[in-house]
């Protein structure tokens, strides 16, 4: 007279909390998961393909458009893995720049995450706040670069310009005032018993599963894994620098919240030296006016707020890529995602997406 | 956008030549400096590592020329000429990365002992991707790019995959391979043997043809490029009609002029 049986929903790809087109196939059993299938591609704009027909300096506009929220370290490790390819020396003053402009996008990034994440979880507060300090670094950059979104900050070889006068100095107060912000938010949340209730033990991810599924960033040192590219394989002057790499000790949603918050002081003190440091010079190393890198392949990484950015290019010589591959750590970061939901429940999913961070034109490109 | 990049450039450079070029340069940046002084050459049985330009000209001169290509040691490459010398059908450097091809039968093997030697640990798989050379008599290279937590070296492996081939799946050595996989063969229609899902990942189930081909038309209707071809493996396989591929307008106006776009 009853039974029960399982039962497949979709989620998405239009719902709020998957942060874009993502649509998750939840098979359940009563309100508890069994089974989650990831279903991608609603954003695929074929970036790859549009690479190998355009020169080099017209894809690093495409890189923004991969981790829009992130832009500034697309275009880092873009311009790193051309300049690697050519062997081009950058001047140390546009690596110092680049630091900072890659450490506040970050922080910027985290703070949208932040807002987003709480917000999923009901902790609608910690949005205003986010955004508030998240605009005074949009700011920056549109000092800096003219946009607040799609940056193309960077070129192949260095910058495009020196930054502007005094924008040092308005960097500096952004970190002078930065730290009390973010007490604020560890105010609302840190210990506050729902925001616990709701990410701890939540979506574990152990340490051995998180290497098998080639996790990065914050959702692989969540689960106590210490791998950072900007300590394993430093790239643009991140040696020169004094810093922390945070690791969680559980691997659950609580663990990455904590990690991120703390990479969040971690890059302030980053930038705090590059700043103090900041040599002067020239900001671009000299570059023929036409790219044409020799035959030969990289595959360059970088650091971005998500994890692992790699930039795999092959050269057959010419001024266009023959192959342009871009590694991207939601696409890998959301593999995990089943196997943290299971025996989960549904609330729990909408956590566990915003834990792992992804940006969905990251994922599809 | 470019044209106004260009103009910058230009403006940019001669100062740099002034105030540049006679700065000490401090610490140089890692990436480029890791070629050693003296590279060793490498063992007598491996292939002479791929000269990049004219392999007809005596066999030491063209290295030596280019630091970008010169050879780098690796403690995982001289592991696996200890232990399959024989499966190692070349070794390649640029920019201070060692990429080893490998031949595909019992390539598990190398890839298992390459995760779980303790010295090597290559337990991250980086990155898995394809490219198509359509001009080669095996006309895919799937790459492989390992990383070791522990050690933090690097290590690319290559695999040359033929038309119908089906490659070994690395997803029973590294799980993050499911979704690579996944992609190439939605991409490049390359078939990973014992894959467990072996589905499109970013293209709509019903596309047809792998868009990241160099042969994959850029115009027209899909039915106006394809045939059906009906191939050993009891697969489909599409081909394309070559002469009714088009590219980008603007590609051939570069190609004629070599002007206004870079």
């Amino acid at each position: 007279m009853f039974r029960t049986e399982e039962m497949d929903i979709n989620m998405g790809p239009q719902h709020p909390s998957t942060h874009g087109v993502l649509r998750l196939v939840l098979n359940l059993d009563g309100e508890e998961i069994v089974d989650v299938r990831p279903v991608i591609g609603y954003l695929h704009r074929g970036v790859e393909k549009l690479s190998e027909h355009r020169t080099y300096a017209m894809i690093e506009p495409l890189t923004d458009r991969l981790d829009y929220v992130a832009a500034i370290s697309e275009n880092l490790g873009y311009c790193g893995a051309v300049e690697k390819l050519m062997g081009l020396q950058v001047p140390p003053r546009a690596q110092s720049i680049r630091v900072i402009l890659a450490e506040l996008q970050r922080i910027a990034s985290h703070l949208l995450w932040l807002g987003t994440h709480a917000l999923d979880l009901g902790a609608m507060t910690v949005f205003f706040y986010t955004f508030r300090e998240r605009e005074l670094i949009l700011d920056l950059f549109e000092q800096f670069c003219g946009a607040r979104l799609t940056y193309n900050a960077m070129r192949i070889g260095g910058l495009l310009e020196d930054v502007p006068p005094g924008w040092t100095d308005r960097v500096r107060h952004f970190l002078s005032i930065f730290p009390s912000r973010q007490k604020e938010y560890e105010d609302l949340l840190t210990v506050n018993r729902i925001w616990l209730g709701r990410t701890q033990g939540v979506g574990v991810l152990s340490r051995e599963d998180a290497v098998a599924l080639g996790t990065s960033g914050p959702t692989l040192r969540g689960s106590g894994v210490d791998y950072d590219v900007r300590k394993s394989q430093p790239y643009s002057s991140y040696d020169q620098f004094d810093f922390d790499v945070p690791l969680g000790t559980k691997g659950d949603t609580y663990d990455r919240y904590l990690v991120r918050m703390e990479e969040m002081r971690q890059s302030c003190r980053i930038i705090q030296q590059a700043l103090d440091r900041l040599p002067e010079g020239e900001v671009r190393a000299k570059v023929p006016k036409y790219i044409k890198p020799p035959a030969g392949e990289v595959y360059h990484v970088v650091e971005s707020p998500r994890g692992e950015q790699g930039f795999y290019i092959v050269s057959k010589g010419s001024e266009m890529p023959y192959r342009m591959r871009f590694r991207s750590p939601s696409f890998v970061n959301l593999q995990a995602l089943p196997m943290m939901c299971k025996g989960r429940l549904i609330a729990d999913v909408v956590a566990i997406i915003g834990s792992i961070d992804i940006v969905l034109g990251d994922v599809d490109r | 956008m470019t044209e106004d990049n260009h103009s910058k450039d230009g403006d940019a450079t001669p100062p740099g030549d002034a105030s540049g070029t006679p700065r000490p340069q401090p610490a140089p940046a890692p990436e480029t400096s890791a070629a050693p002084p003296a590279p060793q050459p490498p063992p007598p049985a491996a292939p002479k590592p791929a000269a990049p330009a004219a392999p007809a000209v005596p066999p030491a001169a063209a290295p030596k020329a280019n630091p970008l290509t010169a050879p780098v040691p690796s403690a995982a490459l001289d592991r696996i000429r200890e232990k399959f010398a024989d499966r190692i059908v070349d070794v390649t450097y640029y920019a201070s990365e060692v990429t080893v091809r490998l031949k595909q039968d019992r390539v598990e093997e190398i890839w298992r002992f390459l995760r779980d030697d303790p010295g090597l640990r290559f337990d991250f798989l980086s990155n898995l991707t394809a490219v198509h050379w359509p001009e080669r008599p095996k006309p895919f290279e799937v790459v492989y790019h390992l990383f070791s937590i522990t050690t933090r070296q690097r290590l690319n492996l290559k695999l040359d995959v033929g038309e119908v081939e089906q490659p070994p799946t690395a997803s029973r050595v590294w799980p993050t391979a499911n979704w690579h996989e996944r992609e190439v063969f939605d991409l490049f229609g390359i078939r990973f043997h014992g894959h467990p899902d072996m589905t499109r990942i970013l293209m709509t189930d019903e596309w047809v043809g792998h868009p990241l081909r160099k042969d994959y038309p850029l115009e027209g209707k899909p039915e106006d490029h394809m045939q059906l071809r009906e191939v050993t493996t009891a697969e489909h396989v599409y081909t394309y009609d070559k002469s009714s591929i088009k590219g980008f307008g603007w590609k051939k106006e570069v190609e004629k002029t070599g002007e206004g776009r870079g």
